[in-house]
């Protein structure tokens, strides 16, 4: 009984941490932006969490630089189970446009796996909250198969 | 018989069963009226039992570096001492119960969950918890002083005219309000009332005021290390804190009165815990800031200390 009341809980309240791996900020603004009032991600429960031990949802915008790897992959690990990963523009997708350079170790999914990749340079709001509710979704999938 | 009645007022009634829906119910509400206030839909009334149960199902993470009885237990204790307190406070005319000194329990009885955030933090070993509990000693220290002052006010108001003296005893101030009126309807115990209104969010620890768990400056301080069951039981406290905080003022400045039936005493103590809660909690959380450290001591000592003191004295006149 409790185990269903749970499970239905998790879709509703997904808490999310934002990190930023070396982006030009411009995702950073577009997630806040999504916390506005104009598009108020909180009415679906979201919320921005200022540590990785409260996070559901783990938001890593940028491509990895060798800088972040290692704090990157740190700071995920010490996310507490069940988490979903999301990827916020082109940058943890294909490194856009800084491909190539000295400082830039690769795309986000060769170091953790990504759940939901939301593309777009910087993407929409809309198009944030539509991969947000995704990880939610997953959220809940992930939960239900962690207490079997 | 006596035996099952102590349990049903501690487990039930005003005890842990009815605090954490009542406290539930106001953060929620707290939650919707902030984001009508910023024309925004906002989460649903029933969103902090979402994130509670959430919370619940979450794995919990024992950093190497923490203690774990202490990282433990902390969270418990606080979580307690708050039922204990909504268990002595009366809800209407109704007081499960009774005791000479009361008024005193519940200073110390308040004092517990600020200590048992302290403990929690200190043993986490976070250097943001470090940082946070050197703000949270400093947030008790600012509130403490004024929370003291308004109660013996009201302990000198209702002490005067039952015994010459004063009274450390709930039931008896609200006899005297059952006699002589509520409290905010004598002139001299109106900056008092100010006075509490503006303690309740440094006591519960609400945005402006919120300097221990600063999520933007220190990671959420005290919270740091916390996840799963023990940051749900803090979660839990915090919005039970906020019942506790409008019922004591409730029952210190407005009320005396009753319907005779207690189901309708306690849905009218409700709808003035939630009236309290949106002047005092949501109001400063949706026009304000976070305040600095120095600021919240200064706002506390010189403010509402002054306040506190100016209606102490009108009462110690005779007023």
């Amino acid at each position: 009984m409790f185990k269903k009341m749970i499970d239905d809980c998790t879709v509703k309240s997904p808490w999310i941490y934002h990190i930023n791996s070396g982006s030009c900020n411009g995702c950073d603004i577009e997630l806040v932006a999504v916390l506005t009032p104009r598009y108020d991600a909180e009415r679906f429960g979201f919320k921005l969490v200022g540590t990785p031990r409260h996070a559901d949802i783990i938001v890593v915008s940028g491509p990895v630089t060798s800088q972040s790897r290692d704090r990157l992959i740190r700071t995920i690990e010490q996310v507490p189970d069940p988490k979903v990963v999301v990827s916020l523009g082109s940058c943890p997708r294909s490194c856009n446009v800084f491909k190539g350079s000295y400082s830039v170790e690769g795309p986000l999914d060769k170091f953790v796996k990504v759940d939901v990749p939301v593309a777009g340079c910087a993407p929409k709001p809309e198009a944030v909250i539509d991969g947000l509710a995704l990880a939610a979704k997953i959220l809940e999938e992930k939960r239900r198969n962690m207490a079997k | 018989m006596q035996i099952l009645w102590f349990l049903f007022y501690i487990l039930i009634f005003p005890g842990f069963l009815f605090t954490t829906f009542a406290g539930l119910l106001l953060a929620g509400i707290d939650r919707k009226v902030l984001a009508r206030m910023q024309r925004r839909i906002g989460p649903p009334i029933t969103q902090p039992f979402y994130d509670f149960v959430k919370l619940m199902g979450k794995e919990t993470i024992v950093p190497d570096a923490a203690s774990r009885t202490a990282f433990l237990t902390a969270p418990v204790i606080g979580f307690v001492s708050l039922i204990v307190t909504a268990v002595v406070i009366p809800i209407g005319n109704f007081l499960a119960f009774r005791g000479i000194a009361d008024v005193i329990v519940i200073i110390y009885l308040l004092t517990i969950p600020a200590v048992a955030i302290i403990i929690g933090g200190a043993s986490s070993g976070s250097p943001f918890s470090g940082i946070g509990i050197s703000r949270e000693m400093v947030a008790i220290v600012s509130y403490e002083l004024p929370l003291i002052l308004v109660l013996l006010t009201v302990c000198k108001k209702a002490g005067m005219m039952l015994s010459g003296g004063m009274t450390f005893s709930l039931s008896d101030i609200v006899v005297y309000q059952f006699y002589n009126g509520t409290m905010v309807s004598h002139w001299a115990m109106i900056p008092a009332a100010i006075a509490f209104l503006m303690i309740i969010p440094g006591e519960v620890g609400t945005q402006p005021f919120d300097i221990a768990e600063a999520e933007t400056e220190i990671c959420e301080g005290t919270m740091a290390e916390y996840s799963g069951a023990p940051l749900a039981l803090f979660e839990l406290s915090h919005a039970v804190k906020m019942f506790v905080m409008t019922a004591l003022f409730t029952s210190l400045f407005i009320s005396g009165w009753t319907t005779g039936s207690i189901v309708l005493d306690t849905i009218i103590v409700l709808a003035i815990c939630i009236l309290v809660t949106i002047i005092s909690m949501t109001l400063p959380h949706a026009s304000a800031a976070r305040l600095k450290v120095e600021w919240l001591f200064r706002y506390y000592w010189k403010i509402v200390s002054a306040l506190a003191l100016v209606s102490l004295i009108l009462v110690w006149c005779g007023l």
